[in-house]
């Protein structure tokens, strides 16, 4: 006769066997002496558990429970006004700040972009404005060629640094210097007396 | 007048009604007072998670829904907060360890049992090994034993406590009662039983 295995036989010791289950088992055990003596070791064992006593609870048990169950109680109604209403209202009300502060955040960051000058004043950009600093470079120092003979007027090295002019200064200065090299006639600025030098 | 079910009292606790608390504290002070005795070496923090279980209960009231069985709820809580326990007290294992070399030589000495007038000595003695030997079970197992064998938990509603399938409770008792066998074969060989 084939022996059960020792999970089925140990189930069934421990009632964690159901039917039919069970009754297919007590038959083997009835034909099965091997299977017999395992299952009665483990009746054994199951007994010798039972001798494991634990103290009951100390007498002043119930009384912790309801001090602790009243103390929080208690905290809880403390709360109350102050407590958690008071708290949903300054999260709420922080969550709207830092919405606020969001939108703002965001719509000045949409003007911001562009040259550094912009961003150090705040300025917008304008369209057909000088983009970098290297072309308001050139548009603040233009180059005016004089005539053979006739000195130059002497340009003044401007020294640009990023960030240095608004947006505004730049667009003024620009526009002044436009103006003088578009118009600027060398030969009328000069004294009545000088004779003019032959091409 | 048939006894309230623990689910009809609970929902009374979650509307408010005291009085329910208080008829479940005395229904389970006491399983739930030896389940943390069995559970912990420590005596005295075995009682205040007892006590931290009906705490945490009524401060849950609010949220409970009866969706199993209340006991199947209890449990899982004071489960959670034993195993908690234990993991935190990693030290008191190592101390374990230490009582089971002792046990080893305690063994021998039931293995050969003498009538002795020492019997309330020797009787604590055999509950301290019962004790070292489930304490030395792997957690799921020893919370699956204690829960089966002392607490008289259903091994379906241990599935529900560890949230696990009933094949692995039953896989979990195998393993647990048989390694249980092993280690406390002198004292079965000693047929004082």
């Amino acid at each position: 006769m084939k022996c059960l295995e020792t999970e089925r036989l140990i189930s069934y010791a421990y009632r964690l066997t159901d039917e039919p289950e069970a009754s297919q088992v007590r038959a083997h055990l009835g034909e099965c002496p091997l299977c017999r003596g395992i299952v009665e070791q483990h009746g054994r064992l199951d007994a010798l558990l039972d001798e494991w006593k634990v103290a009951e609870p100390t007498p002043g048990f119930d009384a912790h429970v309801r001090h602790a169950v009243e103390a929080h109680q208690a905290r809880r109604e403390s709360w109350g006004f102050w407590g958690w209403e008071w708290a949903r209202g300054l999260a709420l009300a922080s969550l709207g700040v830092l919405i606020i502060a969001g939108v703002v955040w965001f719509t000045q960051g949409r003007h911001r972009v562009g040259t550094p000058s912009a961003v150090a004043t705040g300025q917008p950009p304008r369209a057909g404005g000088p983009q970098t600093p290297a072309q308001a470079a050139k548009l603040q120092s233009p180059t005016v060629t004089a005539p053979a003979g006739v000195r130059p007027a002497q340009a003044v090295p401007v020294q640009i640094q990023e960030g240095a002019f608004s947006n505004e200064d730049n667009d003024a200065r620009a526009l002044e210097d436009y103006d003088l090299a578009a118009n600027f006639d060398l030969l009328s600025e000069l004294p009545k007396g000088v004779p003019r030098v032959a091409n | 007048m048939a006894l309230e079910s623990d689910l009809q009292l609970m929902l009374r606790v979650r509307d408010g009604d005291a009085a329910s608390f208080e008829v479940l504290l005395r229904r389970y002070r006491l399983p739930m007072v030896r389940y943390f005795r069995r559970m912990m070496r420590d005596q005295e923090m075995a009682e205040d998670l007892a006590q931290e279980v009906f705490l945490r209960v009524y401060k849950s009231r609010e949220r409970y829904q009866p969706e199993a069985r209340f006991t199947t709820w209890l449990y899982r809580i004071a489960t959670n907060l034993a195993l908690n326990a234990i993991r935190d007290r990693k030290d008191e294992i190592s101390d374990t360890a230490g009582d089971d070399c002792d046990g080893g030589h305690l063994l021998e000495r039931f293995a050969d049992p003498q009538p002795t007038v020492e019997q309330r000595l020797m009787q604590r003695d055999r509950e301290r090994l019962i004790r070292q030997a489930i304490e030395g079970l792997p957690d799921n197992q020893r919370v699956a034993v204690i829960l089966h064998k002392y607490q008289e938990v259903d091994y379906r509603q241990i599935a529900g406590v560890l949230r696990v399938s009933e094949s692995a409770v039953k896989s979990l008792l195998f393993r647990a009662y048989e390694t249980l066998r092993e280690r406390l074969e002198p004292l079965l060989r000693g047929g004082q039983l």
